[in-house]
């Protein structure tokens, strides 16, 4: 089998399954569904890898090849067919995307065990794992943007899965809107490609803009969109609002989509786009710099954010920042090394979270109300805070090797990028903090009684109550179900989050600076046409750099153990000196205000104004008003003739015939 | 080369007819008339459809017969690739929409079944008349025959204040019609070269050229009844009074097909036929076009009306159609096309929902009496959500292929009226989905009983949606058919608008020998197989 | 002698005639009016037919006559009836054909 044909079984299974699941969820008993979603993910998983085996057995420059199952859109001008395309990128998402879906359905199997929407839940997440392979697998842009929306799609059904609840409706719209504007910016930059480069395949795209000079203004425009597009995605400013919104899904949701996979298309797409934006090198700077502000924006709000999966949230658009740094940076396998990595140790994060929400009875995501639950919760302490050490940049962990490689290229890329390489060092810093702030906080102190109750064996059965307004619900269809499950007592849970975390320990292996270059090999054939291939700091740089990253990881999390652990009260009182600083950061940067007042309510007033004033008066009044006016007034001139009056017709009569007679005589003389 | 031989004016008159017999017919026995008759028509389509290789062009099953000779009127009907799938989506949505009126529990829709079906009979007919007509004067009568049938279906069996609301309707139409008839008349007077004879023909008024001076008001005259019928704002007045007091079956068919009667007429009849009129106000449509799309979203989701929100939505659309159309590229036309199709598709599928959605809110169709309605309903949910996503032209949907051909078109050389139009897609995305939310989600609303769709809502609905999952998966389907044509229709304004001019009068790809006739000569000939075969 | 003179004293009852018609209000007199200009049409037309010596004139008159005969009876009947029926006899209150 070629690449190209276990590209289409990679992609056909999930869609396979959420038919399946859609078609025939009264037949499937018990947990049922939740095996038949696993199965056919972790069967894309393994066709994955065949995709990789056979791939890796053709030589380097036939990497790259294109399946085309019949013409989509064939026009004059515009010609794309439903094809996609095997190269080292997209098997290298492939296996990151179906691995980790894998991971979480899997996970799901327990965790959602009793949720009255069970079925439902395993299509959409196997639809959702489709849309992602079409997206990554996708050859040309039309597709893409298929993907694209697709992708969206499922994280709206997603975010708004528990659909009862309105705070869980409305993440949901923000989320669909927001990612419309992306798709927007999709379709007018694929017709900037379409015009400037004559295709919308990607090959024939990368090959004639060759041909376009460095910064021409067309290409940089269409690199901006693209990046509108990718930012809208991904969850980078100014399009970010939504990611924190969307923690209103279920918490596998959040793992799956809001952290390991979706959110990386943008980092993909640019990835995926470089020769476009190696010659616009403006674009890629100002992805950079968005990238690096974004990372230092969401780091700071993570600092003082008090929802656990909101923090980790923030955390997510903040590492996506490094990625966008990295991509933008041209470091293209340091950025989707971080790419993985960060799948491994955010999915078990959300993963550890779920358990710790569980514990609380799901009424609950404050870490105010969370405290010493290490000795009730073991496992998910231990899984929890490998993620943590490996998001910090732990020395040796995964995180520790692909993040600090990121700095270490932008560094040496120079100019501008140097510049955001030590902002990026800040707020490296602030990671390794707020990321054990979440441990120590949540694992350590004064056990609340939800913990003291576990420790002896009990699980907290609080009624259901939505966490974030605290209104009471039921469990019924469209809310959560009746019962909790946390990681110590499901093994389908455990497996899950072990092998995430042996992941997120040992990741870090296959790109040993100067030693192993697993990533940068396999990923080569993809950019071998790039103009920054070879221009790579020295391995004693990046050992320098990585060395420079460990330290401040280190200080960080001393730092947040003195704050936490040592002296308690310092928190407190730092909060009292800061409060301006901390009511900006809390209230995140006031970006959902600004969008409030600049977009919502004007446009919620034009709705308004259209409604009352201009359908009013306008267009009933004036033209319908004024059109049977005109008319009315017509034949009420002439209905004014029909006096009724005998004489007046009488006197008509005689008028007309004199008229007549008159005319005739003066015809005729 | 076509196949078959499908006698156009028995196909026409296929449901007219059936409605007569059904008058005559005792009580039960209309609507099951009713629906034979408009499966057979449905069937008629989609042989013809069978019959359209890819890439074919011109016109086919032509009947020509000269009807007012003194006037220079023919009876003239052709089917090509233009009208195809308008056709088609006629006979497919008088199918779905005699379904539902014909199964409807009992009540005001129920009162005189065979007078009902007549007028929907009469109605199809026709619409099939208006996009047959290959002469002008024939396509302004049956343009005008379509409304009389309409005034008495919402004006008999409509909701309340129906009358007021007919009345509107037909003087709204009525007055543009006027301006219309007039403007025929002075065309097919004006363009009669000296001591030439008078003729409406289609092809022959396109091929006789007007100065641009008189081409104007004509121009404006035709623009002003298709525009009442689209509706585009600002002539969209009739739209909220007649939408709320129409029975839905009736809307889904006054939304879906009689809307796009009009933008037809203008690839039809006025870019042919005037083009230098069209290039002089293609700003004027544009901005007309523009405008529509913005007004109609911003009041679709500022309204609580379920039908409101679909009809405010349709102005919108029908905005994006004139969009397309106006561009005056290939690509924008053939979009709008592909639109007319998919949104006639979709604006039906969701006026079904709406009946169905109304049923279980305690028979309000308010959105702030609805919601929950996706418990117990997940079929109802699921059917929803689809055409919801095509509605606002999600990626992966016809629609959304529509759109983005319209959209390049415009870019090539109108590219800040693309951009404005753009933001009308995410205004489609926030009232579609606050329609389905409202509906669907949150929790119950009052009077609310959630069950799942019956069979026979079910036996209308989810044909619409295959429909619009296939043609999302494989939309070349409907694109290589009516490239040809749509691209030939628009071939003398794009020249004129100095567009670099299309790979012309190439063979059309894929089209058998003898088949392809020069485009934009429709050939004049006694009934037949057109093209070079003789006929044997 | 010329038929000037029969011409104008046909043209003058004429006139009062008409004049008549549309200044009185009771339908009797209306009437009367009425058979006054069509008497004069009468005049002017068998001073025509003196005057060009064939009887086409006196013939048409004859028939003017039957005419006026059959229309008298019509119109006194409509007025009887208005009388019966106790309504207002005069011509403006009778405007019920009012647009």
């Amino acid at each position: 089998m070629t690449p190209v044909s276990w590209g289409w079984v990679v992609l056909l299974l999930p869609l396979a399954g959420t038919i399946g699941i859609a078609l025939g969820w009264r037949a499937l008993p018990g947990r049922s569904a939740g095996w038949l979603g696993s199965v056919t993910v972790g069967l894309s998983f393994l066709a994955g890898i065949g995709m990789y085996l056979t791939l890796e057995e053709l030589p380097h420059e036939e990497r790259r090849l294109v399946g085309s199952a019949f013409r989509y859109i064939g026009t004059d001008t515009v010609d794309v067919d439903l094809a996609i395309l095997a190269d080292p990128l997209s098997t290298f998402m492939v296996l990151v995307v179906s691995g980790v879906s894998f991971l979480i359905h899997v996970y799901s199997v327990s965790y959602l065990g009793s949720d009255r929407g069970y079925a439902r839940f395993f299509a959409y997440l196997n639809f959702f794992v489709f849309s992602m392979l079409l997206l990554v697998l996708a050859a040309n842009f039309v597709l893409l943007i298929v993907g694209w929306a697709f992708v969206g799609a499922a994280s709206y059904l997603l975010i708004s899965f528990w659909y009862r609840r309105d705070t869980a409706t409305s993440a949901g719209i923000k989320a669909f809107v927001i990612n419309v504007i992306g798709d927007v910016a999709l379709v007018v930059a694929a017709f900037l490609i379409l015009n400037e480069l004559g295709t919308l395949d990607y090959l024939g795209a990368f090959e004639a803009v060759r041909e376009v000079p460095h910064d021409e203004g067309v290409l940089v425009a269409t690199c901006l969109l693209l990046l509108v597009g990718a930012f809208a995605k991904s969850g980078q400013i100014p399009l970010h609002t939504w990611l924190p919104d969307a923690m209103e899904g279920p918490t596998p949701v959040s793992a799956l989509i809001h952290a390991a996979t979706m959110v990386t298309a943008g980092v993909y797409l640019i990835a995926r786009c470089h020769p476009l934006f190696e010659r616009a090198p403006t674009a890629a700077a100002i992805g950079a710099v968005i990238g690096t502000l974004t990372l230092v924006f969401a780091a700071t709000v993570a600092l003082v954010a008090t929802d656990l999966k909101r923090i980790i949230a923030y955390s997510t658009i903040s590492q996506i920042g490094y990625m966008v740094l990295g991509v933008t940076a041209f470091a293209y396998s340091a950025g989707l090394f971080h790419l993985m990595t960060h799948a491994f140790f955010k999915a078990l994060l959300f993963m550890g979270a779920g358990s710790v929400v569980s514990a609380l009875g799901m009424t609950n995501e404050s870490i105010d109300r969370m405290g010493g639950f290490r000795k009730a919760m073991p496992f998910t302490f231990v899984t929890f805070t490998i993620g943590a050490a490996a998001l910090a940049s732990f020395p040796l962990l995964s995180g520790f090797f692909s993040k600090d490689e990121v700095i270490a290229y932008a560094l040496h890329r120079g100019g501008i990028y140097s510049v955001l390489g030590i902002v990026a060092y800040a707020a490296a810093l602030l990671t390794a903090f707020y990321a054990f702030r979440m441990v120590f906080r949540v694992f350590f102190g004064e056990p609340v009684p939800e913990a003291q109750q576990l420790a002896e064996g009990e699980l907290a059965h609080v009624g259901p109550r939505n966490p974030l307004t605290g209104e009471e619900e039921d469990t019924d269809v469209g809310f959560p179900g009746p019962e909790h499950h946390i990681a110590e007592h499901s093994w389908s849970m455990k497996a899950p989050m072990a092998v995430l975390a042996v992941l997120a320990v040992v990741g870090g292996v296959v790109a040993i600076p100067g030693l192993t270059h697993g990533v940068e090999t396999f990923l080569e054939p993809t950019f071998a046409e790039s103009e920054f291939i070879a221009d790579k700091p020295a391995p004693a740089d990046q050992l320098k750099d990585l060395a420079i990253g460990g330290v401040l990881a280190l200080l960080g999390i001393a730092a947040a153990y003195l704050v936490y652990i040592r002296r308690p009260g310092l928190a407190r009182s730092a909060r009292e000196r800061l409060r301006p600083v901390h009511s900006f950061f809390a209230h995140k940067w006031y970006f959902d205000e600004l969008y409030d007042r600049a977009f919502v309510r004007p446009s919620r007033g034009l709705g308004r104004f259209g409604r009352t004033t201009v359908e009013r008066v306008l267009v009933q009044g004036a033209i319908v008003g004024g059109a049977t006016g005109v008319v009315r007034a017509g034949t009420a001139l002439a209905r004014s003739i029909q006096t009724g009056y005998l004489r007046a017709y009488a006197l008509l009569l005689l008028a007309g015939v004199c008229a007549l007679a008159l005319y005739f005589l003066i015809a005729s003389g | 080369m076509p196949v078959l031989d499908i006698p156009l004016p028995a196909f026409m008159a296929i449901p007219f007819v059936a409605g007569l017999i059904g008058l005559a017919a005792p009580a039960r026995a209309a609507r099951w008339l009713a629906l034979a008759a408009s499966a057979g028509a449905f069937a008629y389509t989609i042989f013809m459809i069978a019959d359209f290789a890819p890439g074919g062009e011109g016109l086919r099953y032509v009947t020509d017969e000269p009807w007012i000779p003194e006037l220079g009127i023919r009876f003239s009907l052709g089917v090509d690739g233009l009208s195809l799938f308008l056709i088609s989506l006629t006979a497919l949505l008088w199918l779905a929409a005699t379904l539902a009126a014909a199964f409807r529990p009992p009540d005001r829709l129920f009162e005189r079944p065979a007078a009902f079906f007549f007028h929907m009979g009469l109605a199809e007919t026709a619409v099939l008349g208006a996009f047959l007509a290959q002469d002008l004067a024939l396509f302004v009568a049956f343009f005008d025959l379509m409304l009389v049938p309409f005034y008495f279906l919402i004006g008999q069996w409509g909701g309340r204040e129906r009358v007021a609301a007919t009345t509107k309707f037909v003087i709204y139409t009525l007055v543009g019609s006027l301006l219309m008839l007039a403007a025929a008349v002075a065309l097919g007077v004006l363009s009669t070269p000296k001591g030439g004879e008078l003729s409406f023909a289609l092809p022959e008024l396109a091929r006789r050229s007007l100065p641009e001076g008189t081409q104007i008001p004509i121009f404006l005259a035709f623009a002003a009844a298709f525009l009442v019928k689209a509706p585009a704002f600002p002539f969209h007045g009739w739209l909220p009074d007649a939408y709320r007091a129409t029975p839905l079956p009736v809307l889904a068919l006054l939304s879906a097909v009689l809307s796009k009667v009009g933008v037809y007429g203008f690839i039809r009849v006025v870019l042919p036929i005037l083009p230098d009129a069209s290039v002089a106000l293609q700003e004027l449509m544009l901005v007309i076009a523009v405008f529509s799309i913005l007004y109609g979203s911003a009041l679709a989701f500022s309204t609580d009306d379920a039908r409101l929100v679909v009809g405010y939505s349709s102005i919108a659309q029908l905005g994006f159609i004139v969009l397309g159309i106006f561009a005056l590229d290939p690509k924008g036309a053939q979009g709008a096309v592909l639109q007319m199709v998919t949104h006639g598709v979709v604006a039906a599928a969701l006026f079904l929902i709406i009946g169905v959605l109304a049923v279980r809110a305690g028979g309000s169709e308010s959105l702030a009496r609805m919601g929950g309605l996706a418990m117990r309903a997940p079929v109802l949910a699921a059917l929803f959500l689809i055409v919801s996503f095509a509605t606002l032209a999600m990626p992966g949907s016809p629609n959304f292929v529509g759109e983005l051909l319209i959209l390049f078109g415009t870019f090539e050389d109108k590219i800040v009226y693309g951009l404005v139009a753009s933001v009308g897609i995410v205004l489609a995305a926030v009232y579609m989905i606050r329609f389905f939310q409202a509906a669907m989600h949150h929790r119950a609303g009052p009077e609310v009983a959630s069950r799942e769709m019956g069979r026979v809502d079910m036996a209308g609905i989810a044909p619409l949606v295959a429909v619009v999952v296939a043609l999302g998966i494989y939309p070349q389907l409907v694109l290589a058919r009516t490239e040809g044509d749509t691209t030939a229709r628009l071939r003398e304004a794009r020249q004129l608008a100095g567009g670099v001019p299309d790979t012309e009068a190439q063979p059309a790809r894929g089209v058998t020998p003898g088949g392809a006739t020069v485009p934009g000569e429709a050939p004049i000939r006694s009934p037949s197989r057109p093209g070079g075969e003789s006929v044997p | 002698m010329g038929i000037a003179w029969f011409v104008v004293l046909s043209a003058f009852i004429f006139c009062i005639g008409a004049a008549g018609v549309l200044t009185r209000r009771n339908p009797l007199v209306i009437l009367l009016c009425l058979e006054l200009m069509l008497n004069a049409g009468n005049l002017a037309l068998i001073a025509f037919a003196r005057a060009s010596g064939n009887g086409d004139g006196q013939v048409f008159a004859l028939i003017v006559m039957v005419v006026a005969a059959c229309e008298v009876v019509i119109g006194l009947g409509l007025i009887v009836a208005m009388y019966r029926r106790k309504l207002p006899i005069d011509a403006d209150q009778m405007s019920e054909l009012r647009g």
